[in-house]
């Protein structure tokens, strides 16, 4: 094993967990029963890593092999970074019948034309997922392996995503792509986050959904009478603002999304008797929702009555469009409201 | 003696509230049958944020900017002399050297001893009864001499426009520096609170900030934006959801200042800010967001406000953005400091 191989074992191995080393191994599936056997992930990771290195060297293992331990564990650890999604636009007429050969073969054709250095890895996975691990160099310079680029492609749907990638290697991996997908422009989708499975699920609308119910807007038509029993009234709004949170949010376990950002260049919007009023000028901010668990927690607001229903399109554009970065300017520039 | 006498007076309040053990919510801690340094002399107006000018020890002032300080409040201090700061630095070394050999110390590490440093801070006082500002600085010295001392712990007790009836109302003997401010670790933090006790009968609290005076700072900071760019009006807010919500709104700092401007141009009263003033300019950024998002941002707290003049947290935690403006702030927060010392 040389020297760049034992820095990025090195790296990738500092980075996985004690506890996740020995199912990252297993899935690796480089090493023998008894290799494995013999090394103990309890260890201090030093003299793990001094004792890895040697069973690489019996298996005579080098550089490839390494890159591959690092995108199995990225695999099953996705939540290495922040994602960024994209929307790959105009498909061509046969870019609903690409096969994972033909876009493996066009993809790193095309990469491999652009870069004399470069380094590419690809898997497909069960669920359809593309994973594909590009390491940069270029005329002069050997790829560089410590900031590899991760792009997640699903075959004959328009998402991709990505991570760790800069805005020089941007065009070449458009092309690549446009190549391989045969599509003919992509698009930011202005969504990102740590979690690649939320994002997907975001933007592939693999959540529990719900929708507006003939039942309730009948309900709502009729407007409520006024109810001897309060309680029962009480029970009925309560149930309105959580099938209002449904609406905009979906039901049961919901994609993890950390946050959402909006940039307000609206008009000052106080009460009447606030001054700013006249003014023609922008208010101008940033606001940023964060928690855990972005879209459980406005969830939550709706129902518990802290956001006033019907959710503002605002947020519930989150779910509706896909996305959680957002610019907002006033509809009718100039006029006053 | 006095001690005793004090602690006398001290304990039976402090076991009234039969919940001595939960540190009660900052906002409902005024509950009108304690009696603090202020009582209940809350000010509604104040003076509008003027710019620090001193000359003096700038590089000391320099030390406060640079670094996040916990805040505590510090009841007043018995018999100190501003003669004697070379001798407390002695004995608090000695003090902090002679904890640790008794093994209580497993933090501290591999030094030799400690070099303990007290120095006034001449200039920041503003008024006749603000006692001097004392900034300690805690080094400690390797086992090999070759190596320099490293700073391991800094603090620093202050008292800036502190409420002159109640300065002056305090016996002779005592020197009250409400407001001490830390930064290292909290070992250090609560040996120096000890040494203090012991040798000046005091005894230290820790200081949230409540909402209201989150609020004004966020206000008095906007105000200066004229003068001296404050970059960024940021508001931090947290929501009881399940999981919890935060809320950051970062607002230009030349519009917040309009909108402040324009509340406060309908009162007229130069140089003077009202708590109404303040209140509206709040509600109005937070009717702002009501607006865009339809949320009740008063149904969660106002954790943490910021600009680049410095930021301050509910916990209690501070940074000093810029030496312009530190009187505001630390007006601010003596006052905080006086309202929570217990007499």
């Amino acid at each position: 094993m040389d020297g760049q191989a034992k820095t990025i074992l090195q790296r990738i191995i500092r980075k996985i967990p004690n506890k996740k080393l020995e199912v990252t191994l297993k899935s690796w599936d480089r090493l023998s029963t008894e290799q494995l056997e013999s090394l103990d992930c309890t260890q201090p990771k030093w003299l793990f890593l001094e004792n890895l290195i040697s069973r690489c060297g019996e298996k005579r293992l080098g550089l490839k092999a390494v890159t591959k331990l690092e995108m199995v564990y990225y695999i099953d650890n996705p939540n290495q970074g922040t994602w960024q999604a994209f929307q790959l636009m105009e498909a061509e007429d046969d870019a609903v019948s690409v096969s994972f050969t033909q876009f493996r073969e066009r993809f790193k054709a095309n990469l491999e034309e652009d870069f004399r250095h470069i380094s590419i890895r690809m898997k497909k996975l069960e669920d359809g997922a593309i994973w594909i691990r590009i390491a940069w160099g270029d005329n002069f310079r050997k790829p560089n392996h410590l900031k590899p680029t991760y792009v997640v492609h699903y075959l004959q749907t328009p998402y991709v995503f990505f991570l760790n990638f800069m805005s020089k290697h941007k065009p070449f991996l458009y092309e690549a792509l446009f190549r391989a997908t045969r599509h003919t422009s992509i698009k930011e989708a202005h969504l990102s986050g740590r979690s690649l499975t939320a994002l997907r699920d975001l933007v592939m609308r693999q959540y529990q959904q719900v929708f507006p119910t003939k039942d309730r807007t009948l309900k709502e038509r009729n407007g409520t009478p006024l109810h001897p029993n309060i309680e029962k009234e009480h029970a009925e709004y309560a149930e309105r603002r959580h099938q209002m949170a449904c609406e905009a949010f979906g039901d049961g376990i919901l994609p993890k999304l950390e946050r959402a950002v909006y940039k307000l260049e609206t008009r000052y919007r106080g009460n009447s008797s606030n001054t700013l009023n006249d003014k023609d000028e922008l208010f101008r901010g940033v606001v940023k929702f964060s928690s855990s668990n972005l879209l459980q927690s406005f969830h939550h607001c709706v129902a518990t009555g802290i956001v006033e229903g019907p959710v503002t399109p605002l947020l519930s554009s989150i779910t509706q469009k896909g996305k959680n970065y957002f610019v907002i300017t006033d509809k009718v520039p100039g006029a006053t409201h | 003696g006095h001690g005793s006498a004090r602690q006398v007076a001290l304990s039976p309040r402090s076991r009234s509230y039969g919940r001595s053990c939960v540190e009660p919510p900052s906002l409902f801690w005024q509950t009108p049958g304690r009696l603090t340094a202020l009582g209940q002399r809350t000010p509604t107006a104040r003076g509008a944020a003027k710019a620090y000018n001193i000359t003096v020890r700038m590089y000391t002032v320099a030390l406060l900017v640079q670094n996040e300080w916990k805040l505590s409040y510090v009841t007043p201090l018995y018999r100190f002399q501003y003669t004697k700061l070379k001798l407390y630095s002695r004995h608090l070394a000695a003090f902090i050297l002679a904890e640790k050999q008794q093994g209580v110390a497993v933090e501290v590490g591999m030094e030799a001893g400690f070099r303990v440093t007290f120095s006034a801070v001449f200039g920041l006082a503003e008024k006749e009864e603000d006692a001097e500002t004392v900034f300690i600085q805690i080094y400690s010295k390797p086992m090999f001499a070759a190596d320099t001392p490293k700073m391991v712990w800094r603090g620093w007790l202050t008292c800036v426009n502190g409420d002159p009836e109640y300065l002056r109302s305090l016996p002779p003997d005592f020197v009250s520096l409400p407001l001490f401010c830390s930064n290292g670790s909290e070992y250090l933090t609560a040996r120096v609170k000890s040494w203090f006790g012991r040798t000046f009968d005091c005894s230290f609290g820790s200081l949230c900030l409540s909402s209201a005076t989150l609020n004004w700072l966020a206000a008095l900071w906007t105000g200066c934006h004229p003068t001296c760019d404050i970059g960024y009006l940021k508001l931090y807010w947290s929501m009881p959801t399940q999981p919890t919500l935060d809320v950051e709104y970062t607002v230009n700092p030349h519009d917040a200042w309009e909108l402040w401007n324009s509340i406060c141009a309908q009162d007229g009263a130069e140089d003077m800010v009202s708590v109404e003033e303040v209140q509206r300019f709040m509600a109005g950024l937070e009717t702002h967001l009501f607006r865009h998002f339809k949320i009740y941002l008063s149904a969660g707290s106002l954790v943490k406000v910021s600009t680049a003049l410095g930021s301050a947290h509910q916990d209690g935690k501070i940074k000093i953005g810029s030496s312009d403006y530190i009187t505001t702030l630390l007006t601010l927060l003596t006052e905080c400091a006086l309202l929570k010392t217990p007499v």
